[in-house]
């Protein structure tokens, strides 16, 4: 109970030392993974290479002899790209809609769309791999991007709706009156003042498409399969592989803790659906 | 009317793509929990194929009721779920409220705080079990070993040797047994999302009324009053907030079930409805129908508080 | 040519009628306000003529053409907003620019257009600035500029001087006074301030809870207004207006006296009251007197200076010729 023992003294020393010792320990399991990937398989098992070891970068060198890593990652990237700029082109219109020219039904509408977020995944797993399935699309590009897609739309329109509507009416209005048509209200008004919001936005689409486990997982086998399905399907690895395994997860999450780092405020409107300022 | 028509039709394409998206298979999910369909079957070869002659009623809702595996799953679902409700809550608040003044390094700590949540899941469950939580190879593993070497050193130690003779070998845990599993995915999405509960509890103390609380070191309140009376009924909404997100997140946790506890029988709802689905898909869609209620429940609660707060 | 006539426009929203039934010309090249209480719907019959609002029903014709169904930007209208809304991420230069790049006018006449209106309005160093850069009154200037180059048939002013400092506003109020006389384009202005309503329209318009009340010249308002609530409104300091057994004898149910019609005097009047504030302008002098038994208070308005204190008794005669009397329905009295 350190705060009932605030005093000058503890704030001034106490509370940051405490405070990076909590940051250093949570890092920790991350540094632990890429310290990890410079080592040998044979050394990463080993206590006295613990913190000391010669460090290697063969792990990486052969990500895609161990675990042919490019072709999953080009899948992640085309999967999550591609879904990312569909779910901007249908959100965009849509919470534009909404924000501007919202009906009575509006609300109602928002929130149904959340709750369609909120159905567990898994209720629905046979009859996706179903339909999937006889509509030949297993295993491809299309059925993940459609998916990662629509799974994310709400919070897209939602992130979206909450930075259009701080956009004033007024200035909407001005452009009508001075006679732009509804595609000119969005690409001449709407895009370039929203530009920052609809940045963030597609950053944390792209890092939710990139880490979704579920239906990467069960409606993928190797043509449109993404790295989630590559770590998930060499998960134990019994301490022979930790190296290369470390090396591999390591460049799977790397880009993302990165692209993470930019986009932590914008998290907090996305994922709370603008409940918390 | 006329000149808004063409705007608010906008917003037609993406619900129409959502109302597929959760009327489609959540119907089929409805109409196989009422009929027998398996995958497999060679005495009764109808049932591999779905048809309204197969019609079970509420038979697959009572075999899933009656196996001792739904009861299972539930127990462990609000059991993984709660603890990490608790723990993410708990250690959101304190941390949050720790770093939330100026101190030197603040956006290098805020930083390395976040980092967790970025971490996918697959990665994230491969790393804790095998990298760390291994009992022998493991970092666990690793320092326990460690420390049991030590102890025996030190029991051919002169003077103090009897002294460490007394000591037991310790045991390193396996996190790959059932109950311990359950514990193995608690601490590793305990470690993904407290940094999300502190960054929320972060932008919430940010707009906390400063003059409010000036007024209270007026009024003489000390440091733990102005936290039990001010801060912490100021994190009230957040706090829910928080757990209501999260419950719906975990409700539907996957990736770190099938990874760290794959047939050890540490089960929650979606990886029993996986385990049904390579066969009975009867049961699997009627385990599904209790996973929407389930998620349901917290929904509506968390939908309101939103709801209140949109359109201000 | 600006001509812009209401048939039977009403607006309601939801079960709320906001506009009843109301019928309006505003004659090419006039000056019209929109004056009223805030809440009275002055701002909704504004957006009603731009067309940022449908009508419930009736009729908005505009040079002659039904206009009713014309989406905003094919009427022809421009718009200064309250708020200025201005493009924030637009140069000035860009944001005077922009009616004209949506009509597809060629860049050199754009320029030639936006310069001529940047030296109108004293903008022209800052046209390569941002909105956000400006003050207030560089602002307004801005979405006027904004505004004349399009050459609209009529300019429309939602409460533009609300958002300045008192002493900027009597400044932009003279230069948009003369921008009408220089342009003769009509104007049509909405504002609860009956000052910038005396001062700057040929016609004013009241309006309260969406009826109107009265139309007409600025001074038809003040020397003949139609009811109690015009008499109240148009004026500063308002109208006295008392009712009673000293209303009766005077003839009517209801008798209205401006400050400024009333002969004061420390020994002899019609009225003997006591003087509670006295505001001395120099110019003028307010005087509030309380306990005359016609109303809590009467305000007079004296020319020059009168040595008169708290407390001090005072007599109050109206000039009998200049009385506004009412009915019972507070409609005024031949």
């Amino acid at each position: 109970m350190a705060i009932v023992a605030t005093t000058t003294k503890f704030s001034v020393y106490g509370r940051p030392v405490l405070a990076w010792i909590v940051g250093l320990l949570f890092f920790f399991p991350i540094f632990w993974l890429v310290l990890t990937s410079f080592k040998t398989d044979a050394d990463a098992v080993k206590p006295e290479f613990l913190f000391f070891f010669t460090p290697t970068l063969d792990n990486y060198l052969n990500m895609t002899e161990n675990y042919d890593y490019w072709r999953f990652a080009t899948n992640s990237v085309i999967t999550s790209v591609f879904a990312t700029i569909f779910a901007l082109a249908v959100g965009i219109p849509s919470a534009y809609a909404m924000a501007f020219n919202p009906s009575r039904a509006t609300k109602d509408v928002l929130m149904w769309m959340l709750s369609t977020k909120m159905l567990p995944a898994a209720a629905v797993l046979y009859p996706m791999t179903f339909l999937t399935k006889s509509l030949g699309l297993f295993d491809t590009h299309f059925m993940v991007i459609v998916v990662l897609m629509l799974i994310n739309l709400p919070i897209v329109i939602w992130m979206l709706f909450t930075y259009f509507k701080e956009i004033p009416k007024d200035i909407i209005e001005a452009g009508q009156m001075d006679g732009v048509n509804t595609w000119g209200e969005v690409k001449e008004i709407l895009i370039p003042l929203a530009w920052g919001g609809i940045a963030s936005t597609a950053l944390l689409c792209f890092i939710f498409c990139w880490n979704e486990a579920y239906w990467t997982v069960r409606l993928t086998t190797t043509e449109a399969a993404t790295l989630s399905k590559l770590i998930e399907g060499n998960r134990a690895p019994e301490g022979l592989f930790f190296g290369r395994l470390s090396a591999v997860s390591a460049a799977a999450v790397g880009p993302i803790v990165v692209l993470g780092w930019f986009c932590q405020k914008q998290l907090v409107q996305g994922l709370t659906f603008g409940a918390v300022k | 009317m006329s000149n808004r028509t063409l705007p608010r039709l906008l917003q037609t394409p993406a619900v129409i793509l959502l109302l597929i998206w959760m009327l489609v298979p959540l119907s089929l999910t409805l109409y196989f929990s009422f009929i027998r369909y398996v995958l497999n079957n060679l005495r009764r070869p109808e049932w591999t194929t779905p048809s309204f002659s197969n019609w079970r009623g509420f038979g697959n809702y009572e075999f899933v009721l009656n196996s001792k595996d739904f009861l299972l799953a539930i127990q462990n679902s609000l059991f993984i779920v709660g603890s990490i409700l608790f723990l993410t809550v708990a250690l959101g608040v304190l941390i949050a409220v720790m770093i939330n003044k100026a101190f030197p390094g603040q956006g290098i700590v805020r930083v390395l705080l976040i980092s967790p949540f970025f971490v996918m899941p697959a990665v994230n469950a491969v790393l804790w079990i095998n990298m760390i939580l291994d009992p022998v190879l493991g970092l666990q593993g690793l320092a326990v070993a460690g420390i049991n070497d030590l102890i025996a050193s030190l029991q051919g130690a002169p003077v103090v040797g009897w002294f460490f003779s007394l000591w037991p070998e310790i045991e390193p845990i396996s996190f790959r047994a059932t109950q311990t599993s359950a514990i193995a995915v608690i601490i590793m999405v305990t470690w993904q999302w407290t940094p999300f509960a502190v960054l929320i509890f972060m932008t919430s103390l940010q707009s906390e009324d400063q003059q409010q609380k000036e007024a209270a070191v007026l009024d003489g309140a000390g440091t733990w009053s102005q936290f039990r009376f001010l801060t912490l009924p100021h994190l009230g909404r957040p706090i829910a907030i928080v757990v209501m997100i999260q419950a719906i997140f975990h409700l539907s946790l996957y990736a770190e079930i099938e990874i760290v506890s794959r047939g050890n029988g540490n089960k929650n709802l979606p990886y029993l409805i996986g385990e049904f689905a390579n066969n009975n898909i009867g049961a699997a869609s009627a385990t599904g129908i209790f996973a929407v209620i389930l998620a349901n429940i917290v929904a509506i609660f968390l939908l309101r508080m939103i709801g209140k707060t949109l359109m201000e | 040519m600006g001509r812009i006539v209401l048939e039977d426009v009403t607006k309601s929203f939801g079960e709320s009628q906001v506009i009843p039934p109301l019928n309006l010309t505003i004659e090419d090249g006039e000056f019209a306000v929109f004056v009223g209480p805030s809440g009275c719907g002055k701002s909704t019959l504004l957006r009603l003529i731009a067309g940022l609002e449908d009508t419930t029903s009736g009729k908005i014709v505009i040079d002659n053409e039904d206009a009713t169904q014309v989406p905003p930007s094919k009427r022809g209208l421009a718009m200064v907003f309250q708020s200025y809304a201005l493009y924030p991420h637009m140069s000035v230069r860009k944001n005077i620019a922009f009616p004209l790049r949506m009509a597809k006018m060629s860049q050199s006449e754009i320029d030639k257009k936006v310069e001529g209106a940047a030296k109108i309005l004293n903008l022209a160093d800052y046209l390569e600035q941002k909105p956000g850069q400006l003050s207030g009154g560089q602002r307004q200037r801005v979405a006027i500029g904004r505004a004349i180059v399009r050459e609209p048939a009529a300019f429309l002013f939602d409460e533009p001087l609300s958002n300045l400092d008192a002493a900027l506003r009597v400044g932009m109020r003279l230069e948009i006074s003369e921008l009408h006389n220089r342009l003769s384009t009509t104007m049509i202005y909405v504002t609860h301030d009956q000052v910038e309503a005396m001062t700057m329209a040929d016609k004013i318009v009241v309006l309260r809870a969406g009826n109107i009340e009265q139309v007409g010249s600025p001074l038809d308002l003040y020397h003949t207004p139609r009811n109690i609530f015009v008499a109240g409104f148009i004026g500063s300091p308002k109208m006295n207006i008392i009712s009673g057994p000293e209303a009766d004898k005077l003839g009517a149910t209801s008798v209205g006296f401006r400050p400024e019609h009333t002969d004061v005097s420390k020994t002899e009047g019609m009225w003997k009251g006591r003087v509670g504030v006295a505001e001395h302008l120099g110019s003028d002098t307010f005087i509030h007197v309380h306990d005359t038994g016609l109303a809590d208070m009467i305000t007079v308005r004296i020319t020059g200076d009168i040595a008169v204190t708290h407390g001090d008794d005072i007599y109050l005669t109206p000039q009998l010729d200049k009385l506004h009397k009412f009915d019972a329905d507070g409609l005024r009295m031949a």
